[in-house]
């Protein structure tokens, strides 16, 4: 029945009797950690117990063939695992009597079963030949066996992670929730899964082996884990798994040991993994918790591969130059199916009624990680303080929360929108928000959120804008001043006409026999004159003022027709003949009245100069308007000056680019910047008939249906 | 020119409103005129004794004021013309003037002065509210 250790424990002896020889009198076990590391290699269960049965080492092995860990085992008595406590004692006396034993022994699991193991057991002594401890040797045994182990064990077959928690500070909590449950309130407390995370946060790690700092420790590091909250490691799949595990056995006080298990879902590292925890024997450490879990692993590579990949995209995330949060939206998609079981299909309208089904989102759904940069952005002080509900973010954005969902209960797989949040420190920042949805076949529901600190973006903006405007009214005062002789005219010549009606009233008055009928027709040509006065002047008000620029719907004909009244008068000074042919039913374009006139003037004036530098016999400005049937339309001017040098033609556009003596250059590139903040687009050439030709298009307002 | 019988004037001006006064003005002192809104159509009503002065603007569409002017000094006209205009700078005067205008008046005309120069023009009597028989309208 009892095999030969195989090779490797023998070379594994002859190594750990040629150290004993080099570090006499030291315990090998409790000193040497490099004659443990080899134990720990070992593929057969090692462990070492004293005289009375305690024991005191414990290898990987022997978690996988007991289940029991290491930290779970170590400080118990050998005959707490033994099922057989009499054969045990007979076995023992043999052992005493002749320093060693070899045989099968049957021991309780950890999964509740009971399993047959081959062991060699020796004992040895001190340098005085005093007997010190024993070393037993031990694997599963096969062929012959008659006590079955538990059925599905040979799923435990490697390892456990396994866990010694203090839920010490936790005390508290369990108490009230304890409580709650005698009351029969404990579905008051599946809608609040806070005390999850306040029982995680709380409860502290006292130890854990290598195989749970190497699943779930990251780059932390399994010293560093201890004294740390098992919560700040423990995996987001089986959270509320361990929580309800912790909480089930910190309320039992029923004496011995009892295991509780549950099966995880299965979180890519460990296939079917198993977790189990059970209290303290110990007297005296009643807030220690043991937790084990189990899973197979799929190979060794693979296992390496997936942490190095997963440490590879931890990094990543927590070094992104992006603020991320990863949430846990699991809670909602059960609401969804429901609520799609019911025939919701208009959730916009179904939150219209039930807007409470909002603020139990921004509950349920919960924070789980964040990266430095989130910290940053929020200005707090660890990721922890990101922990929980999602809805500090949407204080601010009250209605962000139900445009996520609408786009989550639409199958979308992202969504983005431009919101503010508070920081930590009370401060209001513009962000780019970007939700990422899982996709309906990832079962982890992890959503991913990022945030970009768009604040300071949008203040440049704003004064981009700003100097934009300011500069574009300032071309146009400027602009104004030297039109004054033309708008001194064409207010001159309604102020004429109603001088010379007042005076002619006045004779009519005056006569012998007054005709009252003429001095009231004469009264009313008056006051249209005077109205039409007023509308000039009010139109080169609207010129000069400063004001935002404001888009309406607006006929580009008629603002040709108001424009040129800036500019008729230097027209006809300069001799230049001016054609306007202007499309009939013009379709509506959206834009700045005032800053269009300020472009079409800027273009005639353009016009004006071109021609006046040369005294040529044809002095022509044609204008036309026409729809380009692509949903534009466009103006266009052409001058019968000199045109424009080919090599100037890029560069037109240009600021401060002017082939001028006077005249800053800025005409034309405010032109480009009004036309392009429309829209729009501008182009200079050279007709094919000589002279320059600029043509700007506008895009069509669309019309209702 | 016949004494008894009042002059008659025409008006060359693109700007209805003032076009408007201006023929209402004349109205009131019982001058007939005609009204023309370009020098085109004015030239084309245009025939030996038909008006005894011309009141016209400068800028006008096509033909302007002082081209037509021209035109009239070069067909040997010498019906006398007013020249009244918003163009107020000194060269448009002296041009006018040069050329043979009988009087250049800036806008808004005091219709005092209008009347004093279409009374040396036509040899008229203009006088302000003359006559009493003037109800001649509507």
């Amino acid at each position: 029945m009892f095999r030969l250790v195989a090779g490797m424990e023998e070379t594994l002896m002859t190594e750990m009797a040629w150290r004993r020889g080099a570090v006499e009198n030291i315990d090998i076990f409790a000193n040497a950690e490099a004659d443990t590391e080899l134990a720990d290699l070992a593929s057969d269960s090692v462990i070492v117990f004293d005289l009375t049965g305690n024991i005191r080492y414990w290898n990987p092995a022997s978690e996988r063939l007991y289940g029991w860990p290491a930290i779970g085992a170590i400080g118990r008595n050998l005959s707490d695992m033994s099922s057989n406590p009499a054969f045990q004692i007979a076995q023992w006396q043999s052992l005493r009597q002749e320093g060693r034993w070899e045989g099968p022994v049957e021991r309780r699991t950890l999964w509740g079963g009971r399993i047959t193991a081959s062991v060699r057991q020796t004992v040895r002594c001190n340098a005085d030949g005093e007997p010190r401890d024993i070393v037993e040797y031990g694997r599963g045994a096969t062929k012959g066996s008659h006590l079955s182990s538990a059925p599905n064990a040979d799923v435990h077959r490697f390892a456990a992670a396994s866990w010694a928690l203090d839920i010490s500070r936790v005390r508290p909590l369990l108490d009230r929730m304890g409580d709650l449950i005698n009351e029969g309130a404990a579905a008051e407390l599946a809608q609040q899964p806070d005390w999850m995370d306040e029982l995680l946060e709380g409860t502290r790690i006292v130890n854990v082996n290598e195989r749970a700092a190497h699943l779930v420790g990251g780059h932390v590091g399994r010293s560093r884990m201890i004294g740390q909250p098992v919560g700040a490691f423990w995996p987001r799949v089986g959270r509320g798994v361990l929580a309800e595990l912790i909480a089930a056995v910190a309320m039992d006080h029923s004496p011995g040991v009892i295991t509780r298990m549950r099966k995880l879902a299965s979180d890519g590292v460990l296939r079917d993994p198993v977790i189990t925890a059970w209290g303290s024997e110990e007297d005296g450490r009643p807030d220690i918790v043991f937790v084990a879990v189990n899973g197979a692993t799929d190979d060794d590579r693979s296992f390496w591969y997936l942490r190095a990949s997963e440490e590879r995209y931890r990094k990543l995330i927590h070094h992104l130059p992006v603020a991320l949060l990863q949430v846990d939206a699991s809670r909602m998609a059960p609401v969804f199916e429901e609520l799609r079981d019911n025939g919701v299909n208009d959730l916009n309208a179904y939150l219209d009624e039930h807007p409470e089904l909002v603020d139990f989102m921004k509950k349920v759904v919960r924070v789980t990680e964040v990266n430095q940069r989130a910290v940053a952005l929020f200005n707090g002080t660890v990721p922890a303080d990101f922990i929980g509900s999602v809805g500090f973010l949407y204080e601010v954005s009250p209605e962000t929360p139900r445009r996520i969902m609408l786009a989550r209960f639409e199958g979308r797989r992202n969504y983005t929108e431009i919101m503010k949040v508070r920081t930590f420190d009370g401060r209001l920042i513009d962000v780019r928000l970007s939700v990422t949805f899982p996709a309906p076949s990832e079962r982890l529901d992890v959503t991913l959120l990022s945030l970009e600190n768009i604040t300071e973006r949008l203040r440049t903006e704003r004064q981009l804008h700003q100097f934009e405007t300011e500069f574009t009214h300032a071309a146009r005062i400027s602009m104004l001043g030297e039109f004054a002789t033309s708008i001194a005219h064409e207010v001159n010549q309604p102020l004429s006409a109603i001088v010379t009606n007042g005076e002619t009233s006045l004779r009519w008055l005056s006569r012998d026999n007054p005709n009252i009928a003429k001095v009231e027709q004469l009264t009313a040509r008056i006051v249209s004159s005077a109205r039409h006065a007023s509308e000039i002047v009010q139109r080169i008000r609207g010129m000069a003022a400063k004001h935002e620029p404001a888009r309406i719907a607006l006929d580009l004909n008629q603002v040709i027709e108001e424009a040129l009244l800036f500019v008729r008068h230097d027209i006809d000074a300069k001799s230049i003949h001016l054609s306007a042919r202007l499309a009939c039913d013009l379709p509506i374009v959206l834009a700045d009245r005032v800053q269009l006139q300020q472009v079409i003037v800027n273009l005639l004036v353009n016009s004006i100069q071109a021609i006046a530098q040369e005294s040529r016999s044809v002095r022509q400005i044609d204008l036309a308007t026409y729809e380009d049937g692509e949903g534009a339309v466009t103006f266009s001017i052409h001058d019968s000056g000199p045109g424009i040098p080919v090599c100037n033609l890029d560069s037109i556009f240009d600021s401060f680019f002017t082939t001028k003596e006077t005249g800053m250059g800025i005409g034309l590139a405010i032109c480009q910047s009004i036309i392009l903040a429309h829209g729009g687009s501008i182009c200079a050439s050279n007709h094919p008939d000589g002279g320059a030709q600029f043509r700007f298009s506008l895009p069509v307002l669309p019309k209702p249906n | 020119m016949d004494v008894f019988e009042a002059p008659v004037i025409a008006i060359v001006e693109d700007d209805e409103a003032m076009r408007e006064a201006l023929s209402d003005l004349l109205q009131v002192i019982d001058l007939p005129c005609h009204t023309f809104d370009r020098a085109e159509t004015f030239l084309a009503a245009l025939a030996p004794g038909t008006f005894d002065c011309l009141i016209t603007d400068v800028r006008l569409p096509g033909i302007s004021g002082l081209e037509l002017l021209q035109r009239l000094k070069g067909m040997g006209s010498t019906m006398p013309v007013i020249v009244v205009t918003s163009h107020s700078d000194p060269n448009t005067r002296s041009l006018a003037i040069a050329i043979g205008a009988h009087a250049f008046l800036t806008k808004p005309v005091a219709t005092e002065i209008l009347l004093q120069h279409l009374k040396s023009a036509v040899r008229h009597d203009v006088s302000p509210g003359g006559g009493d028989g003037g109800n001649t309208d509507d």
